[in-house]
């Protein structure tokens, strides 16, 4: 168990599937040879396929103390790195339109705002995905190298590229398919939770770059973190598939009230125009509590009250959204 | 990872049983290999020369590891033999296996340019995540002693060196203490692959070991995802 555990709650009723926390990490972390295809981070629409297929459904994770088989997404699962063959067309005179090849299949959010039905009112809603650097993380325990480790001091789980053989179970055992294989340097690659950044007092690039200003990061056993305040104080953010087993310590605020046509007043646990049952899918049962807590905070805002949940979540300024403060993780050598 | 215990206590047993071989001054379970001295440069018997006809082949059963985790996918036992020739040319020993492999697991891994990728429009792209490669390997102690180390990559007082051939990355020097130890060293080895007609044929160029020496032989399948622990194993044969 690490002494203490960097956290991250993502709002997703603010996310607006801009990718710019994609664009954020590709630069920083995977602009390198045999990355082209992996996205640390990556926004998808929900309900959707995700990044890779299927991910939710194929397996991984823990049941009863007992890791769960599962297959390798394949590349066109995740989608090929595709290229756009600008010299041919642009500058040897082949006219046609400029092209991607391979000709891409899926990518990471390919069904962007296809979402799903209900009844006749559309629906959907973006979910930003990164490692979860789980309590209890599967890929750790696959992994016969003991290359990964979740760091003492602040939790976060990183592969280690010298210990590294390219095996691969770690990416079956992770239920949420956030390990990626570079074939260049026969190593696997995953989020680290821009460690070096927190180690200088900055926050996560993801978390800096976003737009919608949804992403809260600090130690969750900090009781002054915004991190703390959300999934331990309000408890208004849930892990993705806690039954997942994994304990994971990336938590999202829950979409709760998307009215349909006419419906402006009446809560989603009335008539929602988002399944519930979907949203229990993704986050368990306890999200019913989450929503009911979410618009009861509302309701006292919209009348006139002052909610504590809200002004959080609003993040109006960085000290708002961010504690990151080094000299609370390190350790003494 | 949990380890399937039975299966544990199987591979165990099998190394056990070598090494209570050694210990009593016999053969361990396996074939004394005769090497032929042939006068050639080493290089030369790497690329498949005729020259290897003069050194009698020894056919040597392969065992399939078990499962070893519980989320292993099961595996049957398609390669159940291995051809092994050992020759001594040009102050090295020469080991050349062969085997019957139908499915060529084989790539030629794209070259990565020299220049750091920041300065490069276009980065080299991972090709397949999901494939693994047909390889081979021969481990042997790393210093003289009268037992034979753990078949599973010897153990701390007796460790071993491992020659490994990767139908797409080459050949690698790595060494062991004990399993879950195998390390790169990062030195280099000549060897060379050819695969014609459903069968694979590698050369590998070791030191000149001595008489006595315990050679055991790996080979890892790419179509059963084959790698690690998961692969076809020889008990422990002895150069002669």
């Amino acid at each position: 168990m690490s002494k203490h555990q960097y956290a991250m709650v993502m709002d997703l009723n603010k996310c607006l599937g801009c990718q710019t926390c994609t664009i954020a990490c590709k630069k920083l972390w995977t602009d390198r040879d045999g990355t082209g295809y992996m996205y640390w981070n990556n926004v998808e629409t929900r309900p959707g396929m995700g990044y890779p297929r299927q991910w939710d459904s194929i397996g991984g994770g823990w049941k009863d103390g007992q890791l769960q088989p599962s297959p390798l997404p394949t590349m066109d699962d995740y989608g090929h790195a595709w290229e756009f063959d600008y010299e041919q067309r642009l500058y040897e005179g082949k006219k046609k339109p400029v092209m991607a090849s391979p000709a891409p299949k899926s990518g990471v959010n390919w069904d962007e705002d296809v979402g799903g039905m209900n009844g006749e009112e559309n629906y959907f809603f973006y979910l930003p995905r990164i490692c979860n650097h789980c309590t209890y993380p599967a890929c750790l325990e696959a992994c016969p190298r003991k290359a990964i480790y979740k760091r003492e001091e602040d939790g976060i789980v990183v592969i280690d590229q010298d210990r590294c053989q390219g095996y691969r179970y770690c990416i079956k055992a992770c239920p949420y398919k956030k390990i990626y294989y570079n074939e260049v340097t026969g190593k696997s690659e995953k989020c680290i939770f821009c460690y070096p950044r927190l180690e200088k007092g900055e926050v996560n690039a993801c978390a800096a770059q976003c737009p919608g200003r949804l992403r809260f990061v600090g130690l969750l056993d900090d009781p002054e973190s915004p991190v703390h305040k959300l999934v331990l104080g309000h408890r208004a953010a849930l892990p993705l598939f806690p039954e997942k087993g994994t304990q994971p310590n990336v938590f999202y605020v829950p979409p709760f009230n998307p009215p349909k046509g006419g419906n402006y007043d009446k809560s989603i646990l009335e008539d929602s125009r988002l399944p519930l049952d979907y949203l229990i899918y993704l986050f368990g049962p306890e999200v019913r509590d989450v929503i009911t807590r979410l618009e009861a905070e509302l309701k006292m805002a919209q009348a006139g009250g002052r909610s504590e949940l809200l002004q959080l979540l609003i993040g109006r300024d960085a000290a708002t959204r961010y504690r990151i403060k080094p000299e609370l993780v390190q350790i003494k050598v | 990872m949990r380890i399937n215990r039975p299966v544990f206590l199987l591979a165990t047993a099998l190394a056990v049983t070598a090494i209570a071989g050694a210990q009593a001054g016999k053969t361990p379970a396996g074939q004394t290999l005769n090497a032929t001295s042939l006068s050639a440069p080493a290089e030369a018997l790497l690329d498949g020369s005729a020259l290897w006809d003069q050194a009698p082949a020894h056919r040597i059963s392969l065992n399939r590891t078990p499962p070893l985790y519980d989320t292993d996918e099961p595996a049957s036992l398609e390669i159940p033999v291995l051809d092994v020739r050992v020759a001594h040319a040009g102050g090295k020993l020469l080991v050349q296996m062969s085997w019957a492999d139908p499915t060529q697991d084989a790539a030629a891994l794209p070259e990565v340019p020299n220049t750091p990728p920041e300065t490069r429009f276009r980065k080299v792209p991972t090709e397949a995540d999901d494939r693994f490669f047909d390889a081979a390997a021969v481990m042997f102690p790393a210093k003289p002693s009268a037992m034979a180390p753990s078949l599973q990559m010897g153990d701390t007082d007796d460790p071993v060196q491992i020659y490994y051939w990767n139908a797409a990355r080459g050949p690698m020097l790595m060494e062991a203490a004990g399993r879950g130890t195998t390390r790169r060293t990062g030195a280099l080895f000549a060897a060379h692959g050819s695969y014609e007609k459903g069968r694979w044929t590698v050369a590998l160029e070791l030191p000149d070991l001595p008489a006595g020496t315990p050679l055991a032989f790996a080979v890892w399948n790419g179509s059963q995802k084959d790698r690690d622990g998961r692969k076809y194993f020889s008990v422990w044969q002895v150069l002669k």
